[in-house]
């Protein structure tokens, strides 16, 4: 995949009222291929947003560079950069009809009317509103006004589109149902997304690759599966789904936690201090492994969720397991399996 | 861009304001015939209204004081009394209107609604003859009850609009007066700021006031007004000053007791 | 409704229904039977319908009592013109402030919103005065172009004395309600509209005026109607060049003592006012309805 976008040294410090400075990006590096879908993820105020506005060019970065396409974007206004964004509020025109909202990109640049319609059409289509052209952004439902909102963003046929949160407005099944067709829009334009999100469920389904911030900076950017399964600091593991992290040293390919629970190791781990990642998923209820009690057993319809604390003392351990008859419940002992093999150990995070 | 806005608002206040300026420093120059050419500083034009100014028998005719203080005093007190009655009955039918439309549902209820816009709407210069006509017409003096009479039409309508607005803003709860924040803030709206506001409009109220006040009835904006159409005088600056200075304070006591009320 | 609230409402309503009907519908009744009575010698008035009142103004008199002066007329439209560039003129003055303040810190909006009150405050008649205390000869202006040796515009009792004196006047009622939509304007529409490619006049055009259209109309409204009928202003500030409609009802009040023609002169100000009012409401409905 060539370069579309790269964003190299990008530093962004506000003042707070109260008279701090505040560094929104503090060395921000990233490049997004063509066609690509990139997610930013971070929790609130980890700079996601900042980065998306100073993309866009609603933010002006204090230094550093933003190149688009071989083009310098880093001093341009934002009506002269060819990137279109689809808003968090979706920002749709309240006094324009659908088809005008969609058909505003192409207006404003000059387009003959009836070409127009075409190409409003066409938007219209692909984001599967046909019909809705002539209704005001107001009778339209949470789900339309998203659609209106995307059609309005790619009708002009961006080489970048940036999305920022935009299925937070949407209910649970409905946002679900947005992810896969956003996918799906993304495959079939051709169009490189960068998309904001908090919400790592909606990162790991629709990426091509996860950009995990905090504080201003990237802590790891990586496909979905390498964020989920070799996360590279404590916090990207325990922002990523739920995780049970051992922090301890190694010796002979052990783990020894200060608790004093012992984790086997893949073959060939240097010794020293370490953190291993174990997701609740990785446990099978066993004969060997570790030994505890359930202290809390949480019924979520095909699986159980259970808290397990180890007998050899530390926090519990949370564990996924099939529910079934002859499930554990509250107070049951209970030894967890694992693959020694699959367990990712973070070298020198303590 | 964000820089020549500070400077067009920059301007912009200055247009707002150096005229009020101007008036107040000439208020203190002694030089009579060009009171724009700075001569010194004197109290004189303040002392010439109340009568006690020593430069009325000037030879030169410089110094020409008002012909009648008492003139004055009794234009003020006439306004006073009026804004007084004025907003006492204003406030008083214009809330209870906007009581009745926001909490109750009635036949004719818009017709309410939109006809007490209409007084504020009418163009005072009509309302004025319009009173001027019917007052004679029914034979009525022209006195400071008609002054009281005209300046409650358009206060009343004042007066609903402004506390419409505000009801519709607020919890219905709210008018039980539980003892929470909304409700300090609305017993300071209904005692403070809604007076005010309907006092100084009564006080500055011109053209209605001017069609329908007698000879023996002037109030301070047409015993100004008079005065200034025979031209200007030093005293005029006085008393514009004592005027602008009068509102500001009174502006600035319904600001910050406002500003009391919604921090507790 | 029970009886109860039946006579609490009765209660609430009667005061006003009395006193308005009496003294706001009598006023504008007998204002209308008036302009179509006939004049009377010596500022009296005859019981006896009379067209000729309007048809003085707008040129169907009899030719023999009434002449056609096409003097009400030229005023007339004067009165318009000066009305309507008064109400241009604040709007360009407060549109940027108004955005100016939206910008600022919740504290420094307060302080600089009270500033813009503040004045409307002080007496009208005496924020006029300070106009003609800057405008005449020997005032502020004349003294300041003086004393660098220049020629002072003579701007006293001319049209453009009217106006500056209704624009500074009129200044409070249109920056309120154009502030206060202004300030509600969403910030992101104007972003979304730089982000499809809008430069910033277009933005402009599209976006920040369709949406700021009802603090607009609202604010031209509310100073179109004094203005129209004013006679304080040019009173002080026109002279015989900047006479406007309202001054023309004055003096066949107060001097003329033509009661039926003043009459007929008031309502062709409200027939203005009424046609500015309907044309907004009709707007407010349309845009209400997009809404």
């Amino acid at each position: 995949m060539p370069d579309l976008l790269t964003i190299a040294a990008a530093r962004r410090a506000f003042t707070t009222p109260e008279g701090k400075t505040f560094q929104a990006l503090d060395g921000i590096d990233l490049t997004v291929g063509d066609g690509e879908f990139v997610t930013l993820l971070g929790p609130s105020g980890c700079g996601k947003t900042t980065l998306l506005r100073a993309i866009a060019g609603f933010e002006q970065i204090d230094s550093g560079s933003i190149t688009l396409d071989g083009r310098d974007l880093t001093r341009l206004a934002p009506h002269q950069r060819p990137v279109n964004t689809v808003f968090q509020s979706y920002a749709l025109f309240p006094h324009m009809t659908v088809a005008r909202n969609v058909g505003y990109a192409l207006e404003v640049r000059g387009m003959a009317r009836s070409d127009r319609e075409r190409w409003v059409a066409d938007a219209l289509d692909k984001v599967g509103l046909g019909d809705l052209g002539t209704r005001k952004p107001s009778q339209l439902s949470g789900g339309q006004r998203q659609r209106v909102a995307l059609a309005r963003a790619i009708v002009a046929e961006p080489r970048l589109l940036l999305l920022d949160e935009p299925l937070s407005a949407l209910d649970r099944n409905l946002r679900q149902a947005m992810q896969i067709e956003l996918k799906d829009l993304q495959h079939r334009l051709g169009i490189a997304f960068v998309f904001v999100t908090h919400d790592q469920e909606e990162a790991l389904t629709m990426s091509d690759r996860i950009v995990v911030m905090r504080s201003g900076r990237i802590e790891q950017a990586g496909a979905p599966r390498d964020i989920f399964r070799r996360p590279a600091t404590r916090f990207v593991a325990e922002f990523i789904g739920e995780t049970n992290l051992f922090a301890g040293r190694v010796q002979n390919g052990t783990l020894v936690t200060d608790a004093g629970q012992r984790i086997d190791l893949p073959a060939g781990t240097p010794e020293g201090l370490a953190t291993a990642v174990l997701r609740p998923t990785d446990f099978a209820l066993g004969t060997s492994g570790i030994p505890g009690r359930v202290t809390r057993a949480v019924y979520l319809g095909a699986d159980l969720h259970l808290h397990v604390a180890p007998d050899s003392g530390g926090p519990d351990i949370g564990v996924v397991a099939r529910d079934a008859a002859n499930a554990p419940r509250n107070g049951d002992r209970v030894t967890l399996a694992y693959d020694p093999a699959s367990v990712h150990v973070m070298a020198g995070v303590a | 861009m964000k820089i020549s806005l500070t400077a067009f608002a920059g301007l912009f206040f200055l247009f707002i304001y150096a005229p009020l300026i101007v008036i107040v420093v000439y208020s203190f120059n002694s030089n009579p015939v060009n009171m724009l050419v700075w001569d010194g500083f004197t109290l004189d034009w303040y002392k010439g209204l109340f009568g006690i100014g020593e430069r009325t028998l000037d030879p030169n005719q410089r110094a020409v004081y008002l012909e009648s203080t008492p003139q004055l005093i009794a234009a003020l007190k006439n306004s006073l009394t009026v804004a007084a009655v004025t907003t006492l009955f204003s406030t008083l039918v214009g809330t209870a209107t906007a009581l009745a439309v926001t909490r109750y549902r009635f036949r004719g209820r818009t017709v309410y609604t939109g006809g007490m816009m209409l007084p504020m709407m009418m163009p005072d210069i009509v309302l004025g003859v319009g009173l001027l006509i019917f007052f004679s017409t029914i034979g009525m003096q022209l006195s400071l009850l008609t002054i009281i009479i005209g300046q409650c039409t358009f206060l009343t309508s004042y007066v609903f609009i402004v506390v419409q607005a505000r009801l519709a803003g607020l919890d219905p709860a709210l008018e039980e007066a539980s003892a929470d924040l909304g409700a300090n803030e609305w017993t300071t709206f209904r005692k403070v700021t809604l007076p005010q506001l309907a006092f100084i409009i009564s006080m500055d109220d011109l053209v209605i006031t001017y069609f329908i006040s007698g000879t023996g009835s002037q109030t301070l904006p047409t015993f100004i007004f008079s005065m200034v159409r025979r031209g200007v005088k030093p005293e005029i600056n006085a008393i514009a000053t004592l005027i602008i200075l009068a509102s500001i304070i009174i502006a600035a006591l319904g600001l910050w007791l406002n500003a009391r009320a919604s921090r507790k | 409704m029970t009886p109860r609230t039946r006579g609490h409402l009765a209660l609430l309503l009667s005061p006003v229904t009395l006193f308005l009907s009496v003294f706001f519908l009598g006023p504008l009744i007998i204002i209308a039977v008036y302009s179509v009575l006939t004049p009377g010698l010596y500022g009296g008035v005859e019981w006896s319908f009379y067209h000729w009142n309007f048809g003085r103004i707008f040129g169907w008199a009899d030719g023999l009592v009434e002449v056609f002066e096409p003097v009400y007329l030229q005023i007339l439209l004067r009165s318009l013109g000066l009305a309507f560039l008064t109400v241009i003129i604040c709007l360009i003055l407060c549109y940027p402030v108004a955005f100016w303040i939206a910008r600022l810190p919740q504290r420094a909006r307060i302080v600089f919103l009270f500033l813009i009150t503040l004045p409307f405050f002080a007496s009208l008649i005496v924020r006029l005065y300070a106009w003609l205390l800057i405008l005449k000869p020997s005032g502020l202006l004349g003294t300041v172009f003086n004393a660098v040796g220049l020629e002072a515009p003579e701007i006293l009792y001319t049209q453009t004395a009217v106006i500056l004196g209704m624009v500074y006047i009129f200044i409070p009622f249109m920056f309120l309600p154009l502030f206060s939509s202004v300030d509600t304007l969403d910030r992101s529409l104007i972003e979304a509209s730089a982000d499809l490619g809008a430069k910033p006049w277009q933005t402009f055009v599209k976006v920040i005026v369709p949406q700021t259209l009802p603090g607009i109309a609202g604010g031209s409204v509310i100073v179109f109607i004094p203005a129209v009928g004013n006679f304080i202003v040019p009173d002080v500030l026109g002279g015989a060049q900047g006479l406007m409609i309202g001054n023309m009802v004055e003096q066949q009040f107060l001097s003329s003592r033509n009661w039926p023609f003043g009459s007929a002169l008031a309502m062709v100000i409200m027939a203005v006012v009424l046609a500015a009012l309907m044309l907004f409401t009709a707007r407010a409905c349309k845009a209400g309805a997009a809404r």
